[in-house]
Order: structure tokens, then C-alpha cells, then sequence
């Protein structure tokens, strides 16, 4: 009957392979492990000016990087990269009017730490102490 | 090594060498062939000349009324934190849209600078944390760029007198859109950073010069140009102390042959003086450093004026990486030309290069040919003129009024008004001369009604700005021009009678000054000759007597002296 | 009255049946006797009833706004709406009141719309179960439905009672379950990967995700900016094309809307689905599905089938690669999107003063939870210029190959495909905090976020009840912008599951209502 045919190849649909998203992750044979090293877990928290000093935080972000690491598995020669759906569309211009601004109050009213009708900010960019092991 | 001979034009217009002292000289400015027979100099054998290699990054601030991503205002100096919208102060949510007003400012600066416009860019965003970039990134252009690969040319004086004027030019690797940041002002007393983002958001054009220049004077030159070409196609206002163009210098120093030097990025230059010192230091400071083996690092050195000289900014912990991504609120740009237009398209939609390009201003080249051109002044005066904001049109409007020839004014222009403008730091539009004015006085002369000393004295009494005309002063100072044949005689009479030891006598010449100088008895006499008036005075104790005559009388008047002479 | 449509109730304000503060009253009664369900952070009572005021006069001069005029509604809280706290669910945002409202906000406060409140997420919209907020975890209105509590297995223990709450799905978890509950008529969500669709198919509401491009997202906090879009949660189909007629159309504040020009439609009655072909794609039977949304699956392709259309398997080669592809983009774009986040213009800000950096670095550490921070620094790892190509460019390639197999589907001829939205029923929280955030969202994600990489229009339709007695909701996915088609289809679906509706305890004492649904034979 065609009510089962339907219901039977969606039963007996190819099943995606394990290993595939979602399960857990076992380095592939022959591929480089990308190592997580301090070094980079530093740089990175410097970049990003958040921190995970623990192990736990390299852990997790090995686990990330071995998870994106299926990409590879994608052949992709001679796709062009899409920044996004909208890749075929034009920007939209604006005139040249003043239509915003002259808002200090309302800007500064969000502000937990303010001077007069100044931002402040504490002093200079000093850099973050450097990991330690 | 191409590139180096590019720069300078296959010729290195200055050989650095370092001096035996250590604190070095300036290098020689050679010119041609001579160069490189130059470039060791005797008893340090051994020394090979360095080839200095300048690059800029120009950020031009666009004039525009509004910011490039936001409808807040573009203003200078306002109340801190009253012209910034909530995107501009990166509230969650808010998001990007274009002014059309900063993309056309854009496609002009690329065409001036014939650049091909990428009819297609696209935007990024820049990624470091700071206290005046509220996103924690700045918007910009950094895969595909609105414009690439344009040329500047500009020119150098290759002596001290602007006789000898050489054109080089600078490739122009592109031209990108992107946003200007905040201002922080750090109060070190209270330990904190005050934070405006007044400036935060406004439109820049960041203007890329490959590394084509081999000096400060090169640097200084190219961006002079650049600076005059944004302000007459308006643009950019680029006025250097307002921020509105600011420039920082890519230098390093390599020995001819061999690859580039390690680069240091030289900023917080605030005048295009400070740019030749700041980048000539830096060579300077590249060569001893070197020669005394040590090395250059890559790094960020800022320039104190106060010192002269550049100094290590604060180091920036490290390696900096910018995560360079796509802007995802922004679609692609899309530039159009006449071909490319599609039908029924909104016209406030449109950015058309062929249109824009059809619009374009006589660029500051082709203004300086054309006064060449048209009123037969040398190149060297052409560049002064448009170099001073409002002189080329003083000068047009005194040639518009006067009946004197054009080649004549420009003197007056550049030697008088420019040096009296400025040795009291005033502007053309300060001037308290007017155009109309020096027009009146320079009828005066050029219908032999003053010498030309009378009109230079006019002129001071001028500058004061008392309100009074070029014929009042005349009059009041007595300055006309003797006409009358015997009264010139009689005051040459009396002159004589006066027995002095030394009579000068000066007629000035039309031309150029002809010194006669000739003596009879003791009597020095110095005539110089002119179709200016004359003007008397005596001054009887040191015994000098200076009588100024027309030259309508020239014959006359040697006959006369020769009579007078002889007779004494 | 509580428990009617949109549409049904906003006749009734038309008729007079009910006035506008008497239905917001009822409303707001019914938050606080649901607060358990913790679906909503703020409610705005007060300017809620003073609209609601505003509407009721504009009833009795005859000049409503719209359909929408006086209907109750709540939005999440990582859209921007003007002096009402917007917190996203997150330390970093507590005590944030935006002085500008989000496009959406504003276009359902212009056609009447009476704001009840702010609706409970995952922080910063990041993950699929609404249970990684600062403020709790949102439960399923369903957890205490008699049509779930009939078919628990008795406890040993009575105090494990509560144990068994199940969560909403996410991340819009609260706007769900407002609308589940009866507590408000629609609600805004966010759809990055699943974020309306997902919660929507939990707890038995119709969750619309619509094209990229087509709704402005001026005002939404962003998680992901290339994918994300603002949902809408409704009781029923028809409900949620009147939402969307109201929010669709290029919006000058938003480059990333569409400038083509908007018209809000009706649906069709369908009757003839003859002309219809679905595509069923075969990737979508994806490991972890439960044996019983694959049988609800296949008995809904047989049911288009029986009325004529034709269902066709099709493939969409790349699906597997969508998660891989979504963490890539998705936490570079959260790398960028969260480095606002400093304290220093707004929003939480730390004590510690030493330097700039060290500041913001504990406003970020203080202010952000695990889940965030984790993304963040992923995100980062792939933004770096030595692996910029091989994560970033090349996630980018992949997801035009996502993109691209939809395309071809698209153009074979398929109008509609047909897909389940979710892995399994809710599954109770206690069992959902077990894995970790980023496999969860990973697993439950893998229905839905394929559409956001690819921008296109979908929606959840509620189904049919699972054994447990919890909602199944099935997906239509269509074409860009065809979102009249989609809905029209779907609304076909909807007239024949005849999916029940939610008994609740609560629902009952506040509502007498005018309104009952009939309860027919429904489709499982």
C-alpha cells in the first residue's frame, strides 16, 4: 500500500554514519592533533579579554577545535566562501542627514561610572599578567 | 630594488651616510649619477649607503554631516558625548546603514587619484579592545577595498630657491572606508580615562602610499598634495591640527641590493613639518642603530615634537591579531557607471562613478598649469599659490582689477603680502589688504603716479588697516611722482648746494637695478634706474642725500650732474 | 476567552464581547498564577494596563488600530524595548534599560499590541532547552497538563513530584511557554538554529521562522548575525501570518532587510493539495530520532500523499555538516557580537580598576556565564589569522554547499519539505542538565539549523501528542519569501491534525471563557 512504501523507506533510510555531529569525538587516524597549548590559550584570552585559567577551560576548547576539525572531511575545491544569504543584494544608502545624537543624558544614564559627561574608563591599556602553567 | 629606484625616480635624491661622530650630519642631497660615486665617503671604506623606504597610511576624515554608519552629527569640537547615537555607542541591537554621502567622497578620492574603483567592495570588521572603540571593533574595508591602485604625483623643490622643481609619484595601494574612533583623554592625576565618542563613528578614507618615498621631504610633499587635492575636490577638509587628516609613516632602511629592513611604524605626527623631521629622524635613528649592530624591531614609535625625535609607544603586549571577519549587517557595496546601470532603478540608490567622475574639480595640477598657462608665472610661483589657502584667488582677483601684467603682480603676491601674511601668522582671508585694495595701488604704480618704494611704504601704512585707500596715503605722505622739470632741478640744486661728501643718487630701474656707481671728487653716486617716482629726503648731518628720479629724464638728469659735477 | 486565537479574540474585541483591560487583567492574573512556569523576567503590569486603556478607547470610538489592537503579547528578553529592563538572560545585562525599542517592539506597540512582558531565555540566546539564564530555566506549561500528568509512572517518592517538569526546548523557552499557557496571544522569539522552532514543537504552539532579510532585526541583541531572525510564537497558523503581515517589510534601520516591498496576506482555505509536491529529506532522519516522531513523520507524508499531493524523497547531501558548520560561524560571529560587552558605556561593570583591560576582563568573567565565555574564546581560536582559512573560510564554503543543496531541491520542482523538528519530546530537566550545553544545542539543533544557514522560511506545526503525553510538533521548510505558500500548506496540515489543546489546571479557573475549542479526535 502506498501509505506503508512511504513510512518504509523513511525507516530504512540510510542512517547518517556514526562519528557524525552530536556523538563523541575520536581524533581521526593520521590527522595532526591541534595542540592547546598555554601559549595559545594566552594569546587567545588576551584577544578576547576573557578567561577560563583552568584546565577545564583547555579541555573545553580542545573539544571545540576537534569538533570543528570535521570540516575537513568536506571536500570543498572550487566552492566560494558565503559571508551571508543576502552575498547577492546591494546596501541600502542613506542620506547625509543628522537624524540621531544629542542624547548625552540618555547615554550616561546607562553608565554605572561616569564624570561629568565623560565615559571613564580606569587608567591606560596595561597589559594582563601572563599565564602561568 | 626596483621599487627602491621608483621611489626616487631611479635616483636616489639623498645618499644617507652616517658621520664619523656618531651624532650624524644630514645626508647630502645629490642628484643624478653623481649619487652613487658619492655614496662612500673617503676614509670609511667599508660603509655602504643606505637606501631609506617610506610608505604612509593617510586617515582623512570625510566632510560629511553625518557620520559614515550612523545619523549622528560630524562636529568638531562639541560638548563631550552630545553627538553620539546609540550605535555609536555600540548599544546592543543597533546596527549599521551607510551614508551615501561618505561613499561618494570616496569615489572622488579614488578617481583624483586614478584609482580603479572596485564597483564591489565589501566590509570587515577590525577586532582589539579600547577604551574609545565602544564595539570593541572597528568597521573597515580590508579584503575588497572601494578603490586600488591609483597614483600621486607631486613635486619637490631640488634647491633651496624653488628654481628647480622635479615631479615624482607614489602609488596609491587603495583607498578604504572605515570608521573613526572615540577620543580618550587620560587624566594621570586621577589615575582614570576620560572617554568622548564625539569623534567615534565619523566617516574616514584611509589612503594606503606604497613605499615609493625615500625622505621626510618626499612624505611631507606627497601628503602636502593629497591634503591640497582633498580640500579642492571637499572631500576632506584635512586639516592636520583639527585631526582631520592624520598620518603615520611606514620606515625602514635597507642597503641597495638587498631586501627591505625591518619597518617601524612612526605615529602621532600632528603637522606636515613634524612628518619630514619625525621620518628623517626615524631613518636617522634606523641607521646608527644599525651601523652600530644593533637591530630594528618592529614596532609602534611615537613622535615627541617637543624632543624631535621618536619614541617606543607603550608596548602592546605582544603579538596583536585583529580576527579579521566580515561584517554581516553589511551587505555588499555596489558601486555603479553608466553600463552598469540598470533601468528603473532609485536614484537615491545610486552611486554613479561616471557621474561623479564628469563633476569632478580642476585637480590642483591642472589648476597650476592653467595659472601657468594663462598668466606666464613660473611653475614654482603656481605651487605657492595654491599651497596658501585663498591666494589663488587674491592673486586672480588683483590681476582681474589691475592693468598691470600678471607676471608683475605675482611679486607683489609672493613676496609682499605672503611675507607680510606671514610674518604675522595670518591667513589670506586675515589679510588687511584686501584684493581690491593692492589692486588700487598697483594702478598707482603701473600709471607711474608712485615709484615702487612709494608703494612699498604705502603698502605698510597699508597693513595697518586703518581703513584708509591706496590715494589717500599718496596724498597724505606726499609720495607722488614729481612731474615738473624744474622743480626737479631745483631740488637737485639744493641738494647739491648742500655740499655733501656723498651724494647718492638712485634711479630705479624698470627692469632690474643697474648700479652706476662712479666717483668725482669723493662724491660716490649710485644710480639706479626705475619708472617710479621720486622721493626726497635729506638728511643733512650724516651727510647722505638720496634723490630718486624718473627715468623720463635719464639723459637729462646724468647731463645735469655731469654739469653739476664738473662744476664742482 | 484565554485560550482562543488571535484572530477569534481580537473579533471579540471588535464585537465587544471583551474589552482590552479586562482581557489584560485576565492575562496578567494568569502570569502570576503560572509564575512557576518562570517563562516571563519582567512583567509590566502597569504600562501594560495604561495600553490596554489606550486601545479600550480607541474600541469605543470605533477606530481600532488593527488586529492587533488591545491583544496581549510578550516579546523575549534580548529585544530592545524602550525603559523596560532587557536583561538576555545574563549578569552582563541585569539592570539594562535600552532607551530605544527593537523595529518589531515598536511595530506591534503602533498597531495597539499591549506588552505584558519579557519572556525567559538561555543567556544571550545561547541553547536549546531555556535553562541557561541567570534566572532559571523555563518549564514546560505542558509539564502540568493532564494529558502529561496521566501518563507518569507514580514516584516512589512524592517529593520527586516535581522532578518531573520538562523543559521548554530553546532558546525562546519563555515566549513558548507564554503562549502555551494561555498568559498572552503571541509572542517574539529569536530563530538562529532552532531557537522558535524548537521550543515551539515542545510545547505544542506554532513557532514561524521566517526568511532571512524579511523582519527587521533592529533592536534584537545579537547572537548571530548572518542567521539570526525574529520568531513568532502563536496558537495557531493563521495567528501568526497576521504577526508576521504586521513586522515584514524593509526597514531603513536594518540594512540587512530587503528593500523589495512587503504585502501582508491572508491565507487560503487549501482544499486541493494535488498540485503540491513535498519533498521529504532523507538526511533529516538523523540518529537520535525517536522511533515515534518517525512514525508521526512518515504518517504526515502519507497524509499529503492520500490527499493527492506528491511526496518525493529528496537529499540534501550536507545536513550532517550543519552543526560542524553553525559552531564554526557561530561562535566567531559571538567572538565579535560579545566584545561590546565591557562596561564601560552600559551594562554590568566590575570593581576592579587596575588598567582598561583588567576591568573589562572581570566585567566579562563576572558578567558572562560558562556557556558564553566558552563560545567566545572558540570563537576567537577560529578568528586567529593562522586559522582563519582553515575553520572560518572554510565553514563558509560548506555552509554555500547547505545553502546550495536546498537551491537544487528547490528547483527540482519541490515546493515544500516536510521534516520533524525535533529529536524526541521534551525531556525532563533533571535528564537535560546532564549533557553539557554545546552537545545538547548540537544534538537538538540538527533539525532546524540547517535552515537558518540557508536563510530560509520555516515553521513548527504542532502535531500530535507523544506516548508521554507531551507535544510533537513537524516542520515545513519553503522557498525564500514565499512565506504565503508556507503558511498555506502548513495551515492545511494544522485543519487536519487537529492537534488537542493544553489542559491546564490554571487555565481553567481564570478562563470562562466565551471561547471553548472543541476537543476532536486528534491526530495521533
Amino acid at each position: 500500500m502506498r501509505v506503508l512504501s512511504v513510512s518504509r523507506w523513511l525507516r530504512g533510510a540510510v542512517r547518517a554514519p556514526s562519528g557524525g555531529p552530536g556523538s563523541p569525538q575520536v581524533p581521526q587516524p593520521g590527522r595532526r592533533e591541534r595542540e592547546v597549548t598555554v601559549d595559545v590559550l594566552d594569546h587567545l584570552e588576551h584577544l578576547a579579554l576573557v578567561d577560563f585559567r583552568d584546565s577545564e577551560g583547555v579541555e573545553r576548547l580542545q573539544k571545540a577545535i576537534q569538533f570543528a576539525d570535521q570540516l575537513h572531511e568536506v571536500n570543498t575545491d572550487g566552492v566560494e566562501p558565503m559571508d551571508s544569504v543576502l552575498e547577492d543584494r546591494c546596501l541600502y544608502l542613506r542620506e547625509d542627514d543628522v537624524t540621531e545624537g544629542n542624547c548625552t543624558k540618555e547615554l550616561l544614564k546607562n553608565a554605572k561610572e561616569k564624570v561629568e559627561e565623560y565615559f571613564v574608563a580606569p587608567p591606560g591599556n596595561i597589559p594582563l599578567p601572563k599565564l602561568e602553567e | 630594488m626596483a621599487a627602491a629606484a621608483r621611489g626616487c625616480g631611479g635616483v636616489w635624491c639623498r645618499v644617507w651616510q652616517c658621520g664619523a661622530g656618531g651624532s650624524a650630519p644630514r645626508g647630502q642631497c645629490s642628484v643624478a649619477g653623481s649619487a652613487r660615486s658619492a655614496a662612500v665617503p673617503a676614509g670609511k671604506s667599508g660603509l655602504a649607503p643606505w637606501v631609506p623606504v617610506v610608505g604612509l597610511e593617510i586617515h582623512a576624515q570625510i566632510s560629511s554631516n553625518s557620520k559614515l554608519f550612523s545619523g549622528s552629527q560630524v562636529q568638531f569640537a562639541a560638548p563631550p558625548n552630545s553627538v553620539v547615537s546609540f550605535f555609536d555607542a555600540s548599544l546592543p541591537g543597533t546596527l549599521p546603514v551607510i551614508n551615501r554621502r561618505c561613499v561618494e567622497a570616496a569615489v572622488m578620492t579614488g578617481l583624483a587619484l586614478n584609482c580603479s574603483i572596485n564597483k564591489r567592495s565589501l566590509f570587515d570588521r577590525k577586532h582589539y579592545f579600547y577604551a574609545d572603540l565602544p564595539a570593541g571593533y572597528q568597521i573597515t574595508q580590508q579584503r575588497v577595498p572601494i578603490a586600488v591602485n591609483g597614483t600621486l604625483s607631486y613635486s619637490l623643490c631640488t634647491d633651496n630657491k624653488m628654481s628647480q622643481m622635479v615631479t615624482k609619484t607614489v602609488r596609491i595601494k587603495q583607498i578604504q572606508l572605515e570608521q573613526d574612533s572615540g577620543k580618550s583623554l587620560h587624566d594621570d592625576t586621577r589615575s582614570q580615562t576620560l572617554v568622548d565618542l564625539n569623534r567615534a563613528g565619523v566617516g574616514l578614507m584611509e589612503v594606503v602610499m606604497e613605499p615609493d618615498m625615500c625622505c621626510g621631504e618626499e612624505a611631507a610633499a606627497a601628503v602636502r598634495e593629497l591634503q591640497l587635492i582633498l580640500q579642492t575636490l571637499g572631500s576632506s577638509h584635512a586639516v592636520m591640527a583639527e585631526g582631520q587628516l592624520r598620518v603615520d609613516a611606514n620606515v625602514s632602511v635597507h642597503h641597495p641590493g638587498e631586501p627591505y629592513g625591518v619597518r617601524t611604524e612612526v605615529k602621532n605626527i600632528n603637522s606636515i613639518r613634524f612628518l619630514a623631521k619625525a621620518v628623517d629622524h626615524e631613518i636617522q635613528r634606523q641607521i646608527e642603530e644599525l651601523e652600530n649592530g644593533g637591530t630594528v624591531l618592529n614596532e609602534t614609535r611615537a613622535f615627541d615634537s617637543k624632543l624631535g625625535c621618536t619614541v617606543p609607544m607603550r608596548d602592546k603586549e605582544g603579538k596583536q591579531d585583529y580576527r579579521f571577519m566580515p561584517e554581516p549587517n553589511l551587505p555588499p557595496l555596489i558601486l555603479y557607471d553608466t553600463k552598469s546601470l540598470p533601468a528603473n532603478m532609485n536614484h537615491q540608490q545610486v552611486v554613479n562613478i561616471d557621474w561623479i567622475h564628469e563633476r569632478l574639480p580642476d585637480l590642483p595640477s591642472v589648476k597650476r598649469a592653467k595659472l601657468v598657462e594663462q598668466y606666464g608665472i613660473l611653475p614654482e610661483h603656481s605651487f605657492t599659490l595654491l599651497n596658501e589657502d585663498g591666494l589663488t584667488e587674491f592673486f586672480e582677483n588683483v590681476v582681474k582689477h589691475t592693468q598691470m601684467k600678471p607676471k608683475k603682480v605675482i611679486g607683489w603676491i609672493l613676496n609682499d603680502l605672503l611675507s607680510y601674511l606671514n610674518q604675522h601668522s595670518l591667513t589670506v582671508k586675515e589679510s588687511p589688504v584686501s584684493s581690491s585694495i593692492l589692486a588700487d595701488l598697483l594702478n598707482l604704480l603701473e600709471r607711474k603716479e608712485i615709484s615702487s618704494t612709494a608703494a612699498k611704504q604705502v603698502l605698510v601704512e597699508l597693513w595697518k588697516g586703518e581703513g584708509k585707500t591706496p590715494l589717500e596715503i599718496v596724498k597724505e605722505k606726499k609720495l607722488e611722482l614729481i612731474q615738473d622739470q624744474e622743480a626737479l632741478e631745483q631740488i637737485c640744486q639744493a641738494v647739491i648746494d648742500g655740499q655733501e661728501n656723498e651724494v647718492i643718487m638712485m634711479v630705479e630701474g624698470s627692469l632690474c637695478s643697474t648700479a652706476v656707481c662712479g666717483t668725482k671728487k669723493g662724491v660716490k653716486m649710485v644710480f639706479f634706474f626705475s619708472p617710479v617716482d621720486w622721493h626726497l629726503s635729506c638728511r643733512a648731518s650724516i651727510g647722505a642725500v638720496k634723490l630718486l628720479l624718473s627715468d623720463y629724464q635719464p639723459f637729462l638728469l646724468l647731463s645735469y650732474f655731469t654739469k653739476c659735477f664738473c662744476r664742482n | 476567552m484565554l485560550r482562543a486565537s488571535l484572530r477569534e479574540v481580537s473579533a471579540a474585541l471588535k464585537e465587544g464581547h471583551v474589552s482590552p483591560t479586562e482581557l489584560c487583567q485576565r492575562c496578567l492574573a494568569l502570569i502570576k498564577s503560572t509564575k512557576f512556569l518562570n517563562a516571563y523576567i519582567t512583567v509590566v503590569e502597569e504600562t501594560a494596563l495604561k495600553q490596554a486603556e489606550e486601545s479600550e478607547k480607541r474600541y469605543r470610538t470605533g477606530q481600532p488600530l488593527g488586529v492587533l489592537d488591545g491583544i496581549p503579547v510578550a516579546v523575549k528578553d534580548n529585544f530592545s524595548t524602550a525603559g523596560i529592563e532587557t536583561t538576555c538572560a545574563s549578569e552582563m545585562l541585569k539592570g539594562y534599560i535600552p532607551p530605544y525599542s527593537a523595529t518589531v517592539v515598536q511595530k506591534l506597540l503602533d498597531q495597539g499590541a499591549v506588552l505584558l512582558g519579557k519572556t525567559n531565555l538561555d543567556e544571550f540566546a545561547m541553547g536549546s532547552g531555556s535553562t541557561d539564564g541567570v534566572f532559571g530555566p523555563v518549564r514546560n506549561p505542558w509539564s502540568y497538563s493532564r494529558q502529561y500528568k496521566e501518563k507518569l509512572v507514580p514516584k516512589s517518592h512524592p517529593e520527586d513530584e516535581d522532578s518531573n517538569w520538562v523543559i521548554t526546548g530553546g532558546s525562546s523557552g519563555g515566549s513558548a511557554a507564554a503562549v502555551s499557557s494561555f498568559t498572552c496571544f503571541a509572542a517574539l522569539g529569536s530563530d538562529t538554529g532552532g531557537s522558535t522552532r524548537n521550543p515551539a514543537a515542545h510545547c505544542g504552539v506554532v513557532g514561524l521562522k521566517p526568511t532571512y532579510g524579511l523582519i527587521s532585526r533592529h533592536g534584537l541583541i545579537p547572537l548571530v548575525n548572518s542567521m539570526d531572525v525574529p520568531g513568532i510564537l502563536t496558537r495557531c497558523v493563521d495567528d501568526a501570518a497576521v504577526v508576521l503581515g504586521s513586522l515584514a517589510g524593509h526597514d531603513p534601520k536594518d540594512s540587512t532587510t530587503v528593500q523589495d516591498s512587503f504585502k501582508p496576506f491572508e491565507l487560503p482555505n487549501l482544499t486541493d493539495v494535488s498540485k503540491l509536491s513535498i519533498g521529504i529529506p532523507k538526511e533529516y532522519h538523523a540518529p537520535g530520532l525517536s522511533s515515534e516522531i518517525l512514525a508521526l513523520w512518515s504518517k504526515a507524508a502519507d497524509l499529503f500523499k492520500n490527499a493527492g499531493a506528491n511526496v518525493i524523497e529528496v537529499s540534501l547531501p550536507h545536513t550532517r555538516y550543519s552543526i560542524v558548520c553553525y559552531h564554526v560561524l557561530c561562535t566567531a560571529e559571538v567572538a565579535s557580537n560579545m566584545a561590546r560587552f565591557d562596561g564601560l558605556e552600559y551594562g554590568h561593570r566590575s570593581d576592579m580598576n587596575k588598567s582598561t583591560e583588567s576591568m573589562y576582563a572581570a566585567t566579562r568573567r563576572e558578567g558572562f556565564n560558562d556557556v558564553v565565555r566558552g563560545r567566545i574564546l572558540s570563537g576567537n581560536y577560529f578568528l586567529l589569522k593562522q586559522n582563519y582559512e582553515n575553520y572560518f573560510v572554510k565553514a563558509q564554503k560548506v555552509r554555500r554547499l547547505i545553502a546550495n543543496d536546498f537551491m537544487k531541491v528547490f528547483r527540482s520542482g519541490v515546493d515544500i519539505l516536510l521534516t520533524p523538528t525535533t529529536l524526541s519530546d521534551a525531556v525532563p530537566y533533571t535528564e537535560f542538565i546532564k549533557e553539557d550545553n554545546r552537545t545538547r544545542s548540537a544534538q537538538d539543533d540538527i533539525l532546524t539549523q540547517a535552515v537558518n544557514m540557508a536563510g530560509l522560511p520555516a515553521i513548527s506545526v504542532p502535531t500530535a501528542l507523544s506516548e508521554r503525553g507531551l507535544p510533537v510538533g513537524l516542520q515545513f521548510i519553503g522557498r525564500s519569501f514565499q512565506e504565503k505558500q508556507l503558511l498555506t500548506v502548513a495551515k492545511w496540515f494544522e485543519k487536519q491534525v487537529k492537534f488537542p489543546m493544553i489542559e491546564l489546571e490554571e487555565v481553567k479557573r481564570h478562563d470562562h471563557g466565551v471561547f471553548q475549542h472543541q476537543k476532536s479526535a486528534s491526530f495521533s
